[in-house]
């Protein structure tokens, strides 16, 4: 009815979109300024990827990045889904609520707690920090990010139909190849994307257990960062922003039958709730 | 006639390019009963937003008492609307649910209490005042609606399909106590429904829509008897309707014979249909009734058989007997010439409404 | 046979479980009982709460984290509800969720340059005749990042809690005479409660712990229990007073769990 409030309502909207986006634009506009610094726009240019691109280090540790965040995702993605039949297979209510509980405390934890926790675990292993600490520690939680992705798809899949594929004669490997997996199979693809998100943004955890010589991206940028200001990283901001789009886009893509528009935010509900 | 409380000039509702309400014209006069009926769809609810204030209408006047309220909110209108689905707050209590209207109003505290009390009473819920909205039934959440509803003392209760949620015994149950509650409160009630039962039941006044139109307006027992066409003869009770011909004033052709019937003021020669109430059938022996038919099949319903047969021309008859007859048999019907009701294609309901005066006294 | 394969499969992630989850969280609690020569103490205990340094610390994060909560609610709040009201609104809320997807080190990043000493916001100001500021290394700015940090994670609980809520609600409290703002007040905020909880639960215990950006906005100055953490881990190999911090986080992240809690009663009737 009042149509002014609708306006002023969309004027905090505009507003408040625009100080959400204004960093990450500007981060991107001054990858292609000539000067050195982010304070004054030089004149357009590519230099920044050119020295990014010619940077032997940068992308060795870009290649790290990506192959951490493959090989892990597709461990996590194994080890989540046997876990989420698992927990979905337990009969007693309270078992599977336990079961829960468990697997959701890596999501809440501080990053801080988990990464000095897990430092802690390797160096009690005496296992050396570098690749594997890095790759196990990411599987580790990545794991229940894809359990909480694949439950929903399980609650679903309803008893009924697996005792009707037992009652038409099919063996549990049949019923599971047949049944179970083509049925979570989008719960897959979604645990397997969040869980390269969750690689890939991850800072605080891979911190911890990085030790000498290996590093990642967000490493990286980090001691850069402390170091003061580089357009260098500017111009890496752009790369991961085309990147991330591009992972957005596959996997609205791949989502867009399921609607569910949030999961990234909704796992870390998830796990609170 | 009396000044009407809610009027309805000319309303049309356009969405796009569907017309939801096509030129609405009603008015409701106070302490009566009104019933919208129509299937869903029909625009019944639109109308009832429309008073309410939370829909806009194309073109136009609502009014209140006389006065325009297009452009009024609804926090405004001194009516109250009882909710589908009931809209109680889950974040209040009943008592607080009840109170909302009031504290709203900033009511002082000792005459809320009083007043809250007064209508739990009135719905029969003395002692719910602590009760959270979720620890009661369907029926009481119900109460507790119609009570939050009147207890800012609307001038008029819009009331939107309040009863669809209950089961069957609860909704005949309720349709008692709403009707005995409009009238000790003697407000108006518009009472929004698809169930020609309930509307037959509680109204003064009846509105039959379909596809944003008022077909017919009358009391429950006149638009029974004598709808005005095919939709309104269908969609309230059952009916028997076959095509006929009118011969002259009170007399009918159908099947083959002429029949005398009890309408008038149509031209000879005009196609009309017949509606006759399964009801009104009495079944004889085949040489005493006034047409033949096959029985074909016959369902026990309790008080009544309720029997499927067809004449020669194949037209099905449904009719409501007492007393079982035979399956496969020929049976003869009979019936008096009040007991049918003559319906012209395409009459509006001002003609209509005119032609029935014209020779009923 | 068959029961062994059924194990088997379940077997990595109980593994995972014992190892990732149950193994960590009671070494860091075995750690806190050891000094830096690997002695069984209480000290590490006794120095927390004895200390007026770490007692301060504490006081300041969690000062700054229901500083950081309540400024990204303020904001959170009017986004989320105002995003219901639009047509488009699963494409907004998209847009809220995008920059989530953008590494966390690259927002902070930016705002070293945005905040520098010749950087926009001072160069805005100074266009509005506003001298310069020190706007980095300052609490200001280290708040205001945190609060743009985690505004997708307060505007999604709440505006999916908000959407919950049957319009017809709404519809009912106007006609009962309740103007737009009444409304807002008596039933859409307290509606909305659950929705508030959990954003003020998923911003709360992670900015206890924002020790990256305390360094990199911060400026060092902000010493919060996160920061501390990192730093008698990675700086001073305290490893021992660093879980008892560690301890203590966790025991204030389960706090705050219980605190916000949603009781499922209440949430039952729609």
């Amino acid at each position: 009815m009042s149509k002014s409030k609708f306006s002023w309502g969309n004027l905090y909207l505009i507003f408040t979109f625009l100080l959400m986006y204004a960093p990450i634009v500007f981060l991107i506009v001054y990858s292609f300024s000539t000067g050195d610094s982010m304070t004054n726009y030089h004149g357009f240019t590519f230099k920044h990827y050119q020295e990014l691109l010619a940077d032997k280090r940068m992308i060795a540790i870009f290649l790290n990045t990506i192959l951490i965040a493959l090989l892990s995702s597709v461990f996590a993605t194994i080890i989540g889904a046997a876990g989420a039949i698992g927990i979905s297979n337990q009969k007693r209510q309270k078992n599977k609520e336990i079961l829960l509980s468990f697997n959701n405390i890596l999501i809440v934890s501080p990053d801080v707690i988990m990464g000095a926790s897990f430092l802690i675990f390797f160096t009690a292993l005496k296992l050396p920090l570098g690749f594997w600490s890095v790759l196990l520690s990411h599987i580790a939680f990545e794991i229940p990010i894809v359990v909480l992705m694949l439950l929903p798809h399980l609650n679903e899949l309803s008893d009924s139909l697996l005792t009707a594929a037992k009652d038409l004669g099919s063996s549990s490997y049949q019923t599971f190849s047949k049944i179970v997996l083509p049925f979570i199979q989008p719960g897959l693809i979604a645990g397997f994307f969040m869980a390269i998100t969750y690689s890939l943004d991850d800072f605080a955890v891979t911190f911890f257990v990085t030790g000498n010589g290996f590093s990642t991206l967000s490493v990286e940028i980090y001691s850069r960062a402390r170091q003061g200001i580089s357009l260098e990283i500017n111009a890496l901001a752009g790369i991961m922003f085309i990147f991330s789009l591009i992972l957005v886009i596959i996997y609205y893509f791949i989502e867009n039958n399921h609607s569910q528009s949030n999961k990234k935010v909704k796992a870390r509900l998830r796990g609170k709730l | 006639m009396n000044k009407p409380i809610v009027e309805l000039k000319n309303v049309y509702k356009k969405f796009n390019d569907t017309t939801i309400l096509n030129n609405i014209n009603l008015k409701l006069e106070a302490g009566q009963f009104y019933t919208l009926l129509g299937p869903s769809g029909s625009g019944k609810t639109t109308i009832l937003r429309t008073i309410a204030g939370f829909n806009d209408v194309t073109s136009g006047e609502v009014l209140f008492q006389g006065k325009k309220i297009n452009s009024i909110p609804p926090h405004q209108r001194n009516m109250n609307t009882v909710f589908q689905n009931y809209a109680l707050f889950p974040n209040m209590n009943v008592y607080e649910n009840v109170a909302f209207g009031l504290r709203i109003h900033k009511v002082p505290e000792a005459e809320i209490k009083q007043r809250v009390q007064e209508v739990l009473h009135l719905v029969q819920l003395d002692n719910y005042g602590d009760r959270e909205i979720s620890e009661l039934s369907g029926g009481q959440q119900q109460r507790v609606a119609i009570a939050r509803a009147v207890i800012n003392q609307p001038k008029v209760l819009l009331l939107d399909e309040p009863l669809s949620a209950l089961d069957a015994k609860l909704r005949k149950d309720m349709q008692y106590q709403l009707r005995s509650l409009q009238q000790r409160l003697g407000i108006t009630f518009l009472f929004v429904t698809h169930d020609q039962e309930e509307a037959l039941a509680m109204s003064d006044v009846i509105f039959v829509m379909n596809d944003g139109k008022i077909l017919q307006q009358g009391s429950p027992v006149d638009i029974y008897d004598e709808p005005i066409n095919h939709f309104v003869a269908h969609f309230i009770g059952e009916s028997n309707i076959i095509p006929g011909k009118m011969i002259s004033d009170f007399h009918v052709e159908f099947l083959g014979h002429t029949f005398e019937c009890s309408d008038a003021g149509i031209p000879a020669n005009e196609s009309v249909e017949v509606v006759i109430r399964p009801e009104d059938l009495v079944i004889v022996p085949v040489d005493q009734g006034k047409i033949k038919v096959k029985v074909s099949t016959q369902l026990f319903r309790g008080d009544y058989y309720e029997i499927i047969a067809f004449d020669q021309q194949d037209n099905e008859w449904l009719i409501h007997s007492t007393k079982p007859t035979i399956d496969d048999s020929i049976i003869g019907l009979t019936f008096e010439p009040d007991d049918m009701h003559i319906m012209r294609y395409n009459e509006d309901e001002h003609n209509f409404n005119q032609r029935l005066e014209s020779y009923e006294e | 046979m068959k029961k062994e394969f059924k194990f088997l499969y379940f077997a990595p992630y109980l593994l995972w479980l014992l190892l990732f989850v149950i193994a960590p969280v009671a070494l860091i609690f075995y750690y806190s009982f050891f000094n830096v020569n690997h002695q069984f103490t209480l000290n590490n205990y006794i120095t927390f709460f004895t200390s007026g340094t770490y007692l301060t610390m504490t006081a300041n994060s969690v000062w700054f984290a229901f500083l950081i909560t309540a400024m990204t609610l303020l904001i959170s709040y009017p986004m989320a509800y105002f995003i219901t009201k639009l047509k488009y609104r699963n494409l907004w809320i998209l847009l809220v969720i995008l920059p989530t997807w953008i590494n966390l080190l690259l927002k902070a990043y930016a705002f070293i340059g945005l905040f520098s000493h010749n950087g926009l916001v001072n160069q805005i100001f100074n266009f509005f005749g506003i001298p310069a500021q020190q706007l980095l290394f300052t609490n200001t700015s280290f708040i205001l990042v945190a609060a743009y940090i985690q505004i997708p994670f307060m505007v999604l609980p709440i505006y999916n809690s908000l959407l919950e809520i049957n319009p017809s609600l709404v519809q009912a409290s106007k006609d009962l005479g309740a103007t737009s703002w009444q409304t807002f007040k008596k039933i859409i905020i307290p509606l909305s409660i659950p929705g508030i909880k959990s954003g003020v639960q998923i911003v709360f215990i992670p900015s206890l712990s924002l020790f990256m950006l305390s360094r990199l906005i911060g400026g060092n100055k902000i010493i919060t229990l996160g920061t501390a953490v990192e730093e008698h881990f990675l700086t001073t190999m305290n490893w021992g007073m660093g879980s008892t911090i560690g301890v203590v986080l966790i025991i204030s992240m389960f706090i705050v769990t219980i605190l916000t809690h949603t009781s499922k009663k209440r949430r039952v009737a729609k």
